[in-house]
C-alpha cells in the first residue's frame, strides 16, 4: 500500500484561508445536525422542568444513594474540562509545540464542558432557585456558608476554573478574531470587530499579550490540578468506604486529563475530516495525544489496583466489602465496563501504528469516554449503596428523567461546539503561523527550502 | 511628523529592519506582526510588560480577601465545635488559593485590556488587513527631512514595499 502523505500549508496566507474556510456559511447537513442536537437539548430541558415541578421524586435517588447520575455527570464534565488547560497551559509552559494545532479546540471544549458541569449541581439540588444558599452573601439572619465544607470549596474551585478558562480561551482567541475581522465580509465582521477589542498586532500589543498568556498559563497550571483535587475531596473527606482515601486527588486528576484528552480526539477527528484540516490536525498530533492517553491510562489503572490493594492490606472489613461489592456485586457490569474501557482499550496504543491511525484513535477515545463516565458512576453508586450497616444498604436505578438530562448534556456540549466551529477559528491561526515562520526561518538559515 | 511604512515578508527581515533603523538613529518605531515573535520583541527592546505587577497585585488581593472573608465570617456567626478555634486556617487555604488565582487572572486580563488595547487604541492609520495574514509592517515616525533616509534603510533591510503614510 502506497504511503499517503498529509498536505502541508505552503504559506501563512494559506493557513488563514484554510482555517477561516471553516467559518463559511453552513451546509444543509450542518444545519440539520444543529437542529437535531438542539431538539435533544430541548427534550432534556422539558425533563428538567418536569423535575423542577414535581421534585426529585421523579429521579431514582433514594436513601442511601442520594448522589446519582447528576453528580456522576458533574464529575465527568469537570474531568473533560481538564484537557484544554492541560494542553494550553501546561504544555505551553513545557514548550511542547505540537499543542499549537489542538489547543484551540481543546480550550473551547474546556469552556463548554465546565459550563455544563456547573449546571449539574444546580440540577441535582432539585430546588434550583435555592442555589444561592452556597454563595457567601450578607443576609438578615447573618448565617454564612461553612467554609470548611468541601461542597463550598467546590463552588469556588469550579467557578474559578470556569472564569479562568473563559479568560484564557478568549485572550488566545483575540489575534485570530482580528484575522477573521479582516477577511469576513458579512454581519460577523461587526461581531469580530467588537470581540477583537481593536487588535492590530502591533509590537506593543504582542508584548502585553505574550505576558498575559504566560501569566494565565502559570496561574492555570496549579488551578487545573487543584480543581479536580477539590472535586475528589467531595468524596475523600467523607467516611464512606471506598471514598476515604488519600489517593483520590491524584487519581481524579489523572482520570480527568485522561478523559479530557479522549474527548479532544472524539471531537476533533470529525472536524478534521469534515473541514479538510488534515494539514493542521496531523497524525503526529494524534500520536502525541495517544502517548498522553497511555500515560494517564497507566496512572488510572494503577490507582484502580491500589484501591483494591489498600482495601485488602488495611484489613478493614467495610473497605474490603465495598470493593468486593464493586467488582462482583450488583454493579459488577459497570465496574468491568470501566476497567475494560479505561485500562484495556488503550493498550493497543503502545503500538505506533495504532496511535497514528486516526480512526483507531477515535474509536479508542469513545471507549474511554464511556469508561470514564462509568468510573464516576461506580465510585458513587457502589460507595453509597453499601456503607457500614447492612440494614441501610440500598440500590439505585437511574430514572428516565435523569437519563434524558444526561443525554441532553452531551447534546448541549456538541451543540455549543458545533456552533463555535462556525463562529471562531477552531485551530489557532497565529500559533500555526508562528510555527511556520520558525520552520522557514531555520530553513533559510540553512540555505534551502524546508 | 511623517510616518514611513515598510512592508516585510518575515520576522527575520523585520528584526533586521528594526536593528538598522535603530543604528541609523531612528527612535520611534512600531511593528505590525501576524504572529508573536520573541526576536521582534527583543529587537524593539521595550523591557518587561507592567502586567507582571498587575498579576501580583491581583493574586495578593485575592488571597488576602479570601482569608479575611472566611475568618471574619467565622467570628461573625461563631459556631462552638468541640472547643476548637472558630477560624481554621488550613481549610481556608483552599478558597484562599482559588481566589488568589481568580483575582490574579482577572487583574491580568484587565491589565492586558488597559495596556494592550486602551493605551494603544490610536495611531493605527498605517494598519492594513495583510498584517493579520502574512505581511509584517515596520513604521518609523520621523521628521520630514529624515523620510528619504528611513525609506532607504527600510529598502535595504528587505522591505517589499516602502511608502509614506502621513506627511
Amino acid at each position: 500500500m502506497a504511503a499517503v502523505t498529509e498536505p502541508v500549508p505552503q504559506s501563512p496566507d494559506q493557513i488563514n484561508e484554510d482555517i477561516l474556510r471553516v467559518l463559511e456559511p453552513p451546509t444543509p447537513l450542518y444545519v440539520l445536525m444543529v437542529l437535531l442536537l438542539a431538539t435533544t437539548v430541548g427534550v432534556a430541558l422539558v425533563a428538567f422542568l418536569y423535575q423542577t415541578y414535581w421534585g426529585l421524586g421523579v429521579t431514582g435517588l433514594m436513601h442511601p444513594v442520594m448522589w446519582g447520575v447528576y453528580i456522576t455527570t458533574f464529575v465527568f464534565w469537570v474531568g473533560i474540562a481538564h484537557a484544554g488547560t492541560l494542553i494550553s497551559a501546561i504544555l505551553f509552559l513545557f514548550r511542547a509545540k505540537w499543542r499549537n494545532a489542538v489547543n484551540r479546540g481543546a480550550e473551547a471544549m474546556t469552556v463548554f464542558a465546565v459550563l455544563i458541569a456547573a449546571m449539574f449541581p444546580l440540577i441535582h439540588i432539585g430546588r434550583v432557585y435555592k442555589f444561592y444558599f452556597m454563595v457567601p452573601y450578607p443576609n438578615q439572619r447573618g448565617v454564612w456558608p461553612n467554609f470548611k465544607s468541601p461542597l463550598v470549596w467546590d463552588l469556588f474551585a469550579i467557578n474559578t476554573y470556569m472564569i479562568t478558562s473563559i479568560m484564557f480561551f478568549y485572550v488566545g482567541l483575540i489575534p485570530d478574531l482580528a484575522a477573521a475581522r479582516d477577511r469576513v465580509r458579512d454581519w460577523r465582521r461587526y461581531l469580530y470587530r467588537a470581540l477583537s477589542l481593536g487588535w492590530r498586532g502591533s509590537g506593543e500589543q504582542w508584548r502585553h499579550w505574550a505576558r498575559a498568556v504566560l501569566h494565565l498559563s502559570g496561574l492555570s497550571t496549579p488551578l487545573v490540578l487543584s480543581v479536580h483535587s477539590v472535586v475528589s475531596w467531595d468524596f475523600a473527606t467523607s467516611m464512606v468506604p471506598g471514598w476515604h482515601t488519600t489517593i483520590f486527588a491524584p487519581y481524579f486528576v489523572a482520570g480527568a486529563i485522561f478523559s479530557g484528552i479522549a474527548m479532544v480526539i472524539t471531537v476533533l477527528v470529525p472536524v478534521r475530516k469534515a473541514f479538510h484540516l488534515e494539514a493542521y490536525l496531523r497524525k503526529e498530533h494524534f500520536d502525541n495525544m495517544g502517548k498522553l492517553i497511555l500515560l494517564t491510562s497507566s496512572v488510572v489503572g494503577y490507582s484502580y489496583g491500589m484501591e483494591y490493594l489498600m482495601a485488602w492490606y488495611s484489613a478493614n472489613p467495610y473497605e474490603q466489602m465495598s470493593f468486593w461489592y464493586r467488582g462482583f456485586g450488583y454493579h459488577w457490569t459497570s465496574t468491568w465496563i470501566m476497567i475494560s474501557c479505561n485500562v484495556l482499550s488503550p493498550l493497543p496504543l503502545w503500538i505506533k501504528w495504532c496511535r497514528q491511525n486516526v480512526l483507531w484513535m477515535w474509536i479508542t477515545s469513545i471507549f474511554i469516554n464511556i469508561g470514564m463516565w462509568f468510573e464516576r458512576y461506580v465510585i458513587i453508586m457502589t460507595g453509597l449503596s453499601h456503607e457500614y450497616d447492612p440494614a441501610a444498604w440500598g440500590y439505585y436505578v437511574p430514572s428516565v428523567t435523569e437519563l434524558t438530562i444526561l443525554v441532553g448534556s452531551f447534546a448541549l456540549f456538541l451543540t455549543m461546539f458545533t456552533v463555535f466551529l462556525r463562529l471562531a477559528p477552531v485551530v489557532a491561526i497565529q500559533e500555526i503561523k508562528e510555527l511556520w515562520y520558525e520552520d522557514h526561518s531555520s530553513a533559510r538559515a540553512h540555505g534551502g527550502h524546508h | 511628523m511623517a510616518q514611513v511604512l515598510g512592508l516585510l515578508s518575515n520576522p527575520d527581515d523585520t528584526v533586521t529592519a528594526i536593528h538598522e533603523l535603530k543604528s541609523a538613529g531612528f527612535k520611534e518605531l512600531e511593528v505590525y506582526s501576524p504572529v508573536p515573535s520573541h526576536a521582534i520583541e527583543h529587537a524593539l527592546d521595550r523591557g518587561p510588560s507592567p502586567l507582571r505587577l498587575w498579576t501580583l497585585i491581583g493574586c495578593l488581593t485575592g488571597v488576602s480577601f479570601a482569608y479575611f472573608m472566611q475568618i471574619w465570617v467565622a467570628y461573625d456567626w461563631p459556631l462552638v465545635i468541640a472547643g476548637k478555634p472558630f477560624a481554621s486556617i488550613v481549610p481556608y487555604t483552599i478558597i484562599g488559593f482559588e481566589l488568589n488565582i481568580l483575582l490574579g487572572g482577572l487583574a491580568t486580563v484587565a491589565g492586558l485590556i488597559f495596556f494592550g488595547m486602551f493605551l494603544t487604541r490610536k495611531g493605527h492609520d498605517a494598519y492594513q488587513p495583510g498584517f493579520s495574514g502574512d505581511v509584517f509592517g515596520c513604521i518609523v515616525n520621523c521628521h520630514g527631512d529624515q523620510v528619504n533616509r528611513a525609506q532607504e534603510v527600510l529598502r535595504r533591510a528587505g522591505s517589499t514595499e516602502v511608502r509614506v503614510v502621513e506627511g
